[in-house]
């Protein structure tokens, strides 16, 4: 019986392993793949966030990436840099011009090594509170009655898309995001990005409400 | 010559350090302001017609170069409709508050900028 513990810890040693192996193999290509595919011309991959003024972040030409492992769900961005679809109504940083959907495309090898490069670049800001994704009506309320987050941010209801245009889409983020980095991104959002259209709530809703929120936000489809 | 001179640009220099620590941050316009905040609801121009204002939404954003409409709120309205949101004010929370993302005195420019807009005096 010893022996056979023995031998099937061994087992699932070498599996984890050699399960491990390609995943940090990801992890370098990936990063040859970022900057093989330009993707450095629009991403910051370092952190901390460095803007102070509009001007700052206007001259920003993509959302900041030097987060991203904090920021989405495991299997996301491999899914989405293999086939882009477009998270913003309109082009980054404008109000003015239509998110025209032309992201650069990768191949499913370069999607996968990037995604697990981009899946290793966390913040310590994001605590693992294991937050649920899951619709609550605290949540609900305040998201579609106390500050109205629809009025800037699109989401489907009952099948159908609603909710302004000039904040990223809700559609879709169950599969995108992870409920403690959204908190952690309501509670302390300079950390991320400093300068952002949207206002800051830390300090108009409690800690308890924000995390209800980052619960509901996440759970969306 | 030229020690003065050197002087001078240090005190003007450190004076404007200073005077950028005092208010916490770098100094935005309040047309910059305006444009990154507000515009996306209240339009470019600020006639209530940012691409935020769809049909689907339950109210419009107000229309800034309107006198009869912006005539109606005092200053007080609008420094407390820009820092705690439209409720504050008894209007849609559609409105977001600025009060945590903004400075008083940012949010003081900002109100001049749209009495410019309308053109008008507060009630």
């Amino acid at each position: 019986m010893t022996s056979f513990r023995r031998l099937l810890s061994a087992g699932l040693l070498s599996a984890a392993f050699l399960w491990s192996l390609p995943s940090h193999a990801g992890v370098a290509e990936g990063r040859k793949a970022f900057e093989a595919n330009k993707c450095s011309g629009c991403h910051q991959v370092e952190g901390p966030a460095r803007e102070k003024t509009i001007k700052d972040q206007m001259a920003k030409k993509g959302p900041e990436l030097w987060y991203a492992g904090s920021k989405f769900k495991d299997g996301f961005l491999a899914k989405w840099l293999a086939n882009p679809q477009p998270i913003r109504p309109f082009a980054y940083n404008s109000i003015t011009e239509r998110n025209r959907g032309d992201h650069p495309k990768l191949s499913q090898k370069d999607s996968s090594d990037v995604a697990a490069y981009l899946m290793g670049l966390k913040s310590r800001e994001v605590k693992p509170l294991g937050l649920p994704a899951v619709d609550n009506p605290r949540g609900r309320i305040i998201f579609v009655k106390k500050q109205s987050c629809y009025g800037c941010h699109s989401a489907r209801v009952r099948g159908k898309m609603a909710g302004g245009l000039t904040g990223p889409t809700f559609a879709g983020a169950s599969e995108r995001l992870n409920p403690d980095w959204v908190f952690a991104y309501l509670k302390n959002p300079k950390v991320f990005k400093p300068v952002k259209m949207m206002p800051v709530y830390a300090g108009i809703l409690k800690e308890s409400e924000l995390k209800e929120l980052a619960s509901y936000v996440s759970s969306l489809n | 010559m030229f020690e003065p001179r050197r002087s001078f640009t240090a005190a003007l220099v450190l004076g404007l350090f200073l005077s950028a620590g005092a208010s916490g941050a770098l100094a935005e316009t309040a047309q910059d302001l305006y444009m990154f905040h507000c515009a996306q609801c209240h339009g470019l121009k600020g006639m209530g017609d940012g691409p935020n204002a769809t049909k689907e939404m339950p109210v419009t954003p107000r229309d800034h170069t309107s006198a009869l409409e912006m005539g109606k709120l005092t200053d007080g309205d609008i420094i407390s409709a820009i820092t705690d949101g439209g409720t504050a004010t008894s209007k849609s929370s559609l409105m977001p508050p600025f009060g945590k993302t903004l400075s008083k005195q940012e949010i003081v420019s900002l109100k001049d900028y749209l009495r410019k807009l309308c053109n008008c005096k507060g009630r």
